[in-house]
């Protein structure tokens, strides 16, 4: 089953990608509401999640910088960074993330891209 | 500080204020779209709610669109319009045909295009894609049937000594307000608010088309507003990328 960490500063979006991503079958891991909180949890899971999904605009740390530091500590992470900038899209991808979708988008793009993923795996 | 320091500083201020506040938005809107897809995916028997839910989902994209609308026309108002890159039209053409279908899963919408032409390039990149999405979008919402069928004719025109793509889109069944019987579309939109807020998207076709370089308008028809209408967009040609 593939797993996931939720990264996002809006509550309510964490529980719709956490709603829908568990009724699709997916194991939601863990959520963080910054990239800071995200990195560290991160860096202190012995259990990696298959995917990460990334909002960018959070405070603290921002989705792009939090991205760049979890790549470095494991450059084979997959990142799907998801965002209503959809100016940071290169940022993002420069980063690291595998893909990007702007907000709002499909929760079945959502889930397609989360499946592209599991079965590279 | 100047008066021009102190306008600029506002203009900024502004801007700041508008992207934060389209964030926030579409973050929301994020929310309310995931929950009625997961509703729609749920076997709901019940055909009449679903049309609801379906009909629901339309208002969010709409909703969507005018926040990113607005996004797209601050960044148009601040670029160099000779740094636009060329965009397919064809393409973006078929794209919005597509779109269209998610845009409102509660109306079956066809487009028939003449003559389908292998390269046509206008200058304004994605802007211009988007814009043409945008048009469609207006105008299907201006059909109140559900079997919307729309003729799209491509032609090359002289725009002020410039080489253009004329796009021109006719619905027999899209209704303009009377008051764009005889008017331009920036006249009435000046004249009667009400018509304003029904239809920014065209507004917006014709602030985002004019930045571009090119223009836009619409006009009934026939004498009345049962005959349908036709809409005319103009975009200046490019050179293939």
């Amino acid at each position: 089953m593939t797993s996931v960490l939720i990264v996002d500063d809006e509550l309510f979006i964490v529980e719709l990608y956490r709603d829908i991503l568990q009724l699709r079958g997916y194991r939601v891991v863990g959520t963080a509401f910054d990239g800071e909180e995200a990195l560290r949890k991160y860096g202190n899971s012995a259990d990696k999640p298959d995917v990460i999904i990334m909002d960018h605009r959070m405070p603290v740390m921002n989705g792009v910088d939090a991205t760049k530091e979890i790549i470095k500590l494991n450059p084979n992470q997959k990142v799907i960074f998801v965002s209503a900038d959809v100016l940071v899209e290169k940022e993002a991808r420069d980063a690291g993330a595998v893909e990007f979708l702007p907000k709002p988008f499909r929760m079945d793009d959502l889930i397609e891209k989360m499946e592209k993923i599991s079965n590279l795996r | 500080m100047t008066e021009m320091q102190v306008d600029i500083e506002q203009q900024k201020q502004l801007a700041f204020y508008m992207d934060m506040l389209g964030h926030d938005i579409l973050n929301s809107n994020q929310a309310v779209l995931g929950y009625l897809e997961l509703i729609l995916s749920t076997s709901i028997t019940d055909k009449a709610v679903r049309k609801y839910v379906e009909k629901a989902v339309s208002h969010i994209r709409t909703s969507t669109i005018l926040i990113e609308n607005i996004k797209r026309l601050m960044a148009a108002r601040e670029a160099d319009p000779n740094s636009f890159k060329p965009a397919d039209l064809m393409a973006a053409i078929l794209r919005s045909e597509r779109e269209l279908r998610r845009h409102y899963p509660d109306k079956k919408v066809s487009l028939s295009i003449s003559p389908r032409i292998d390269e046509a390039y206008v200058l304004g990149d994605s802007a211009a894609e988007n814009l043409i999405f945008n048009l469609m979008v207006s105008i299907v919402g201006l059909d109140r049937n559900e079997e919307i069928e729309l003729s799209l004719m491509l032609k090359e025109i002289d725009c002020g000594g410039r080489m253009c793509w004329s796009m021109t889109v006719e619905d027999p069944n899209a209704r303009l307000p009377p008051a764009m019987k005889d008017k331009s579309i920036d006249a009435v939109y000046q004249q009667d608010g009400s018509t304003a807020v029904k239809m920014a998207g065209l507004l917006f076709v014709k602030m985002m088309a004019v930045s571009l370089g090119g223009d836009f308008d619409a006009h009934q028809l026939g004498k009345t507003e049962d005959e349908g209408s036709t809409f005319v967009l103009v975009l200046r040609k490019a050179g293939k990328p």
